[in-house]
């Protein structure tokens, strides 16, 4: 939806000259040998209903996060460098829209014509200017959430500044598969831990061992669930999902000698 | 703590800065993740995008040369190579390969044997979906020293067809009227620089597991 909105404010700065505060335009067949397909979108959307207050673009920036980071949790600076409106000697034109004038052309005979009409403004021009923000990884952060930080986005210099929005993307984990707020690992055993059993250790996200012991025998694709080894809720941290370790049982590739056999 | 970490190297500036380990060495440069537009420095001009197709060439995405600073289509994401090897807030080296993608239509930065419209030069276009595109959407960040700073002009050489990034100040007509035309040339000259300008730069983070408490 948010992606309507913005291709909307674009192609509004091309349609005709003079409409210059987000107000929807009609193109017509408008069209330059250089371009075919000029493809947009209008549509109602919901969050424009207040056409007095023009607002700039949303600028959405998807931010990598790792699987370790969504167990600790981690802050990412981050600097802003934007234009800002300044005060500028002298005056502009803003706040430009179209207009039905009615003149007069004789005894009862009028004509009705549409007009560029603007108000006047103090000047503003647009200066670059840098601050540092901070985006703060939550454990148990799920893909696709998104951090807003409201009015960094792009300037409008007749209304209000769009926001910055940071969108997570969890990225894929060599050795952890997340499932909601459990983890799945796969681990290989030999066939003699197979069938007597074994002891080990499996570093988790933060570096934590998780200790896994077994005397009985395991089968190929037999499941451990570890409780409270998965990944912190989102919502309440002190709640923790699983970790379902598979075990895989490697066989030997060659043949037995007659002396393993025996043994 | 995190806090406290930052806390000693303002106060103590770089006598300090060994303690916390991972501290960024270029704290200037442009990173992988990072948000920007570019800025062609002999034009005037940011590389912009939408979704309106060239209407010769390749048919594909056109990419342009706009004068207004304020427009979100001319933002573009840096990215490394599909092989995942540039993480989050990893500083660009001079010489590196890189993706430019599009950050409203997800395309990617591609020039390919097509004529550009204007100037019969090599076609730039925005290609690809969802950020993933082929193997002619990669770029070399041309520049001097190590990194790619900030504050530098830098070139982007295409790795393919060996064109640079340009703009020679040809102009369209309706419907992107004054929108210049971007392309690619053989020569390195003062019409392929470009400057990173408004944006969000992601700075390196520490790795929360390896973080020294102070």
């Amino acid at each position: 939806v948010l992606s309507d909105e913005e291709k909307r404010k674009q192609y509004d700065a091309y349609g005709e000259e003079g409409l210059k505060d987000g107000h929807q335009s009609s193109h017509g067949d408008i069209f330059s040998h250089f371009f075919g397909d000029f493809g947009f979108m209008f549509g109602g959307n919901p969050r424009q209903q207040d056409r007095n207050i023009p607002r700039g673009s949303d600028i959405i920036v998807d931010l990598e996060v790792t699987l370790e980071e969504v167990y600790s949790g981690n802050f990412v600076e981050v600097v802003r460098n934007k234009p800002v409106a300044r005060q500028a000697p002298g005056k502009r034109k803003c706040n430009c829209r179209q207009e039905m004038r009615t003149t007069q052309l004789g005894p009862g005979r009028f004509q009705m014509t549409q007009e560029v009409v603007c108000d006047e403004c103090p000047n503003v021009k647009l200066v670059n200017e840098e601050r540092t923000l901070e985006v703060e990884i939550e454990p148990g952060v799920r893909d696709g959430m998104e951090y807003p930080f409201i009015g960094e986005g792009e300037p409008h210099v007749d209304g209000e500044p769009g926001d910055l929005r940071f969108r997570i993307k969890v990225l894929k984990h060599p050795v952890f598969e997340r499932r909601g707020d459990d983890l799945y690992t796969n681990v290989t055993i030999s066939l003699v831990e197979a069938l007597t059993g074994f002891e080990m250790d499996i570093a988790h996200l933060d570096g934590h061992k998780v200790h896994v012991a077994r005397d009985k025998i395991t089968k190929p694709g037999a499941k451990l669930w570890k409780k409270g080894e998965g990944l912190p809720n989102f919502d309440n941290n002190n709640i923790k999902g699983s970790l379902i370790i598979t075990f895989d049982v490697e066989f030997p590739k060659e043949q037995l000698t007659n002396e393993q056999r025996e043994g | 703590m995190r806090g406290g970490c930052r806390l000693l190297t303002v106060l103590l500036l770089a006598l300090l800065r060994g303690i916390c380990r991972g501290r960024e060495p270029a704290p200037g440069a442009v990173t992988c993740g990072s948000v920007l537009k570019l800025l062609n420095t002999r034009h005037s001009v940011r590389l912009h995008s939408h979704e309106v197709k060239y209407g010769s060439g390749s048919g594909q995405q056109s990419v342009t040369g706009v004068e207004a600073s304020d427009d979100a289509n001319s933002y573009w994401r840096i990215r490394g190579k599909s092989d995942g090897s540039c993480q989050r807030g990893t500083p660009v080296k001079c010489g590196q390969a890189i993706r430019l993608t599009h950050v409203n239509t997800g395309k990617n930065l591609h020039t390919h044997h097509f004529p550009s419209p204007l100037s019969n030069n090599q076609e730039v276009s925005a290609f690809g979906d969802d950020g993933e595109g082929d193997d002619l959407d990669i770029w070399i960040v041309q520049c001097s020293g190590t990194y790619w700073e900030r504050e530098d002009a830098v070139r982007f050489k295409h790795v393919g067809t060996e064109v640079f990034l340009s703009i020679t100040g040809e102009q369209y007509g309706h419907p992107i009227r004054g929108q210049r035309e971007v392309h690619g040339m053989p020569t390195a000259n003062h019409h392929n620089y470009w400057k990173a300008m408004e944006g969000v730069f992601i700075k390196p983070s520490m790795d929360p597991a390896k973080h020294d408490e102070l």
